[in-house]
């Protein structure tokens, strides 16, 4: 499991993350404990996430989105991409390790450290997804949160920007089996926005709307599958969740949002407006649009009492709140839940946060799920109260992953300690320190394994300089 | 074959910087089978010791009664069982098989028959060496040594006055591992320290028969249960993780028994403790471990327990820390544990209370067994009270205010300490 293999054998396709029991070829759900391996593809660690022919290893068939007859093109297929890689980085801690990650010494024996008792780690506790080289997130327990309700489901294509979906899930901390609910959730709006949006006359306005709608028709797939996982309509607290999600197609997000998971606009350039794409359905936003100061609001007794979320009980208007940007200046778009925007709730904040992280991990800064993982690092340092979700879609340069196994322990910086002034030079010029990554780092680079070489991280944005440089917000 | 189970009972939460993980595991074997016919566990035979006391004490009453608790005896060993009779005065003498013999013998209808007979030598005479009965008792043994559970009945009625607490330490440490001993004192003039030393060590019991009428009941019971442990040998082990200390491990029911010192190391983190043969039953452990603290929201493996057989391990149970700082999570104490914290302090009250009155300390005894009286009474245990009263004079039982009493059967104080180590057993 040490080399990409050239044809995968059976053994190259792992473990199940659920049990442990071998996960056969192209197994949708583990035969021993029924565990859904949905869109974790699972990648042997170092190997490429595609074979060797080229042919992506992803539960996509081929092609299946036809609006015309086979061999002819219809003005609708022009939006369409070809298939989307899903994430594609294996769970964190391969389950072959069972080396304990805390001493170091003992192996994982029934759960735990066989010399130092340090519990073995819950895959679904901490799993990191990078579904291509410009989309990636990690979503993580914390610190004080004894299970991870937190989810997250992404896609990308390989061609930046051609089409990405993003959606994070927080379960409700004080419901039965919200981890559950909130990964079936997010696992059912993936898949409901992965199908090429139809151009039509291809005007904006009609995209947005067409986005729009796919948005509101995830957020009812979320719930219905929240509801799915009730085992009782009595249930005093049945499981439920928050939703925010981005879907991108060619250049243009629109994302949506229930609850108060976020999606943020973070441009690179200090003097573009950093902006918080979603809407807060909470009581601490309804304090802040009645005057109060958002952050008195954000720390008051009530700040996370929600008043929209998804379940058996959720509210009957569940319309999401929407907002749609050009991608057309580098930046990220980042949807998180609480346990981030906790300790950096402003947008400004945030953006300056995020510049400090990409420069302080070097030549990895601008690889999505390395920043996520740091900015996962920075929540964890600052106490790690939630769970805690990154996702991320990098528009501009992006950096392969690093050579280290896991993600750096980076020294997450807090935006107070990092003056944009400092980084400013490290955070907008990564591209000359970065261009090399894919030939540095093959194994990790879907897009120069898949055999059709991705444009040039740049190029795909250069185009599109022109357009309007800010987007527009829907509500 | 037969089955464990493993049942924890725990509060895993500690509070910041807590460090002390405390557990009840609760053990249950079923399909044990029985003791040496071949159907048992233990794959091995079984040989089954009756050693009676012949000193010149036991009377002509205690000697008749105890031919006929011999005779009961007897007739409850499973056929097939390798047995010997051994009569113990100021040496142990073996009765049956007959001098000349090379080996113990199987019980059939004629050896059962021959031993019956041979049992009419005992006689009232000489002194108490216990020690030596012990020695032979091991020399028995070892004319089988394929035979594999070995267990023997000690019946006593005084103090081992013809040797030194030397000689019987020596036999008792020679004896140890080998084979296990109940040990039975009849009367008021046996040592109950002594007995104890014999029994713990020896993974046995302890009890007092008050008359030699009730010695043949006592016989019976003792060889049932002995027949009806179908596995031979059992460890119980207690593995730590790095860093840890294993504060204690007792036996908590059906009787307490602090194996704590019994511990032999398997590897640098897991020790073992034997607890001898078992039947279908069941037995509570509790299991104290001492952790590095760790920080809030840490979880970890406190304690793996584990029933070994034949180096085989059969159940294990993990105990576990999780460190909060939700205080109605830390600040309760799991019912088991709490209930058997109170059993194992209400019997160190009773002995220490006990032995401070023999001592003379009678301020010692009036303190110790005031606090017997308490626990006695807090956690509703009237067995205890009743026993307890015909030693002490209760003032007022919550606050564990006692006067000595001026004259106490000497046979009541004796069935007190006897029955202090004897536990209940509490529902979930």
């Amino acid at each position: 499991m040490s080399t990409p293999a050239s044809t995968p054998s059976p053994a190259s396709w792992g473990n199940c993350p659920g049990c442990g029991a071998e996960r056969a070829a192209d197994a949708a759900f583990c035969e021993e404990c029924g565990h859904d391996f949905g869109g974790e593809t699972l990648t042997p660690a170092g190997a490429a996430p595609v074979g060797a022919n080229g042919e992506s290893q992803t539960r996509h068939a081929p092609v299946r989105a036809q609006t015309a007859a086979e061999g002819e093109e219809s003005p609708l297929d022009l939006g369409w991409t070809g298939p989307v890689n899903r994430g594609a980085t294996p769970m964190i801690a391969p389950p072959s390790a069972t080396v304990c990650a805390q001493c170091g010494t003992g192996n994982y024996l029934d759960g735990y450290c066989d010399n130092c008792g340090a519990k073995a780690p819950d895959p679904r506790d901490h799993f990191a997804e990078e579904p291509a080289a410009w989309v990636g997130g990690v979503c993580d327990i914390g610190r004080r949160h004894k299970r991870n309700e937190d989810a997250m489901a992404l896609l990308g294509s390989s061609r930046p920007l051609a089409q990405a979906v993003l959606v994070v899930c927080d379960g409700v901390s004080n419901t039965t089996d919200s981890h559950i609910a909130s990964l079936a959730a997010a696992r059912a709006a993936r898949e409901t926005l992965d199908d090429p949006v139809p151009r039509g006359m291809g005007l904006p306005d009609a995209v947005i709307g067409t986005i729009t709608n796919r948005l509101g028709a995830a957020v009812v797939a979320a719930r219905a599958a929240v509801v799915a996982t009730t085992s009782s309509p009595d249930t005093p607290a049945p499981p439920s969740c928050t939703f925010v999600a981005a879907l991108i197609d060619e250049g243009l997000a629109v994302v949506g949002n229930v609850g108060d998971s976020r999606a943020y606009w973070l441009p690179d350039a200090p003097d573009s407006q950093p902006r918080q794409l979603s809407a807060d359905d909470s009581f601490a936003a309804e304090q802040i649009r009645e005057g109060m100061p958002r952050k008195d609001a954000e720390t008051g007794p009530n700040a996370h009492a929600i008043t929209r979320w998804l379940g058996i009980d959720s509210p009957e208007d569940l319309t999401p709140h929407t907002a749609s940007v050009q991608l057309t200046e580098d930046g990220w778009l980042m949807l998180c839940s609480d346990g981030l925007w906790n300790y950096c709730s402003d947008a400004v904040a945030l953006r300056d946060l995020v510049a400090g992280t990409v420069a302080g991990l070097g030549p990895a800064g601008l690889h999505p799920p390395t920043l996520a993982q740091a900015l996962v690092d920075f929540a964890n340092a600052q106490g790690g109260i939630d769970n805690i979700t990154v996702a991320l879609a990098r528009v501009g340069p992006t950096s392969g992953q690093p050579p280290q196994a896991t993600a750096p322990q980076a020294a997450a910086t807090p935006p107070e300690a990092t003056p944009p002034e400092a980084t400013e030079p490290a955070a907008t010029q990564p591209a000359a320190a970065t261009e090399p990554a894919p030939a540095a780092y093959p194994p990790s680079e879907p897009t120069t394994a898949a055999g059709a070489p991705a444009p040039a991280p740049t190029s795909s944005t250069a185009a599109d300089r022109e357009d309007s440089p800010d987007g527009t917000v829907h509500d | 074959m037969a089955q464990f189970t493993t049942e924890v009972f725990q509060n895993e939460f500690l509070p910041d910087g807590g460090t002390d993980v405390h557990a009840i595991v609760r053990v249950t074997c079923s399909g044990a089978g029985k003791a040496g016919v071949g159907g048992g566990t233990s794959g091995g035979e079984a040989a089954e010791i009756l050693i009676v006391d012949t000193s010149g004490s036991m009377g002509a009453n205690g000697i008749m009664q105890g031919r006929y608790a011999a005779t009961v005896a007897l007739t409850e060993i499973t056929d097939g069982t390798w047995f010997a009779i051994i009569a113990g005065n100021h040496v142990g003498t073996l009765v049956y098989p007959a001098y000349g013999a090379t080996q113990m013998v199987r019980m059939d209808a004629r050896t059962r028959q021959e031993a019956i007979a041979s049992i009419q030598q005992f006689r009232a005479d000489g002194g108490t060496a216990m020690g030596t009965w012990l020695t032979k008792a091991k020399e028995v043994f070892l004319t089988v040594p394929h035979v594999v559970q070995r267990h023997a009945i000690l019946l006593t009625d005084g103090a081992n006055e013809h040797e030194t607490p030397d000689q019987l330490t020596w036999a008792i440490q020679g004896a140890t591992g080998f084979f296990q001993c109940d040990v039975r004192g009849l009367g008021d003039r046996w040592q109950i320290d002594e007995a104890r030393r014999i029994a713990s060590a020896l993974l046995g019991t302890v009890d007092l028969i008050p008359s030699p009428e009730r010695m043949a009941d006592e016989f019976e019971k003792l060889i049932r249960a002995s027949m009806a442990r179908g596995v031979a040998s059992v460890d119980l082990r207690v593995w730590a993780p790095q860093g840890a200390q294993v504060l204690f491990v007792k036996q908590v029911a059906p009787n307490l028994e602090d194996i704590t010192a019994k511990r032999s190391q398997v590897n640098p983190l897991t020790a073992a403790f034997p607890t001898g043969a078992w039947a279908d039953e069941t037995r509570d452990y509790h299991v104290a471990v001492r952790l590095p603290a760790k920080s809030i929201g840490q979880e970890q493996l406190a304690s793996r327990v584990q029933l070994v057989v034949n180096n085989e391990v059969q159940a294990q149970a993990l105990v576990k820390a999780t460190w909060s700082n939700d205080e109605a999570l830390t600040t309760r104490i799991d019912d088991q544990v709490a209930r058997y914290t109170g059993q194992a302090e209400l019997a160190a009250a009773i002995q220490d209370g006990l032995a401070a009155k023999a001592a003379g300390d009678d301020a010692g005894a009036t303190r110790k067994l005031g606090r017997a009286v308490q626990i006695a009474t807090a956690t509703g245990d009237e067995e205890m009270t009743s026993r307890l009263k015909k030693v002490v004079e209760i003032d007022n039982a919550e606050t564990g205010t006692v006067r000595l009493r001026k004259s106490v059967e000497k046979l009541d104080e004796m069935a007190l300490d006897t029955a202090s180590t004897k536990t209940r057993r509490i529902k979930k």
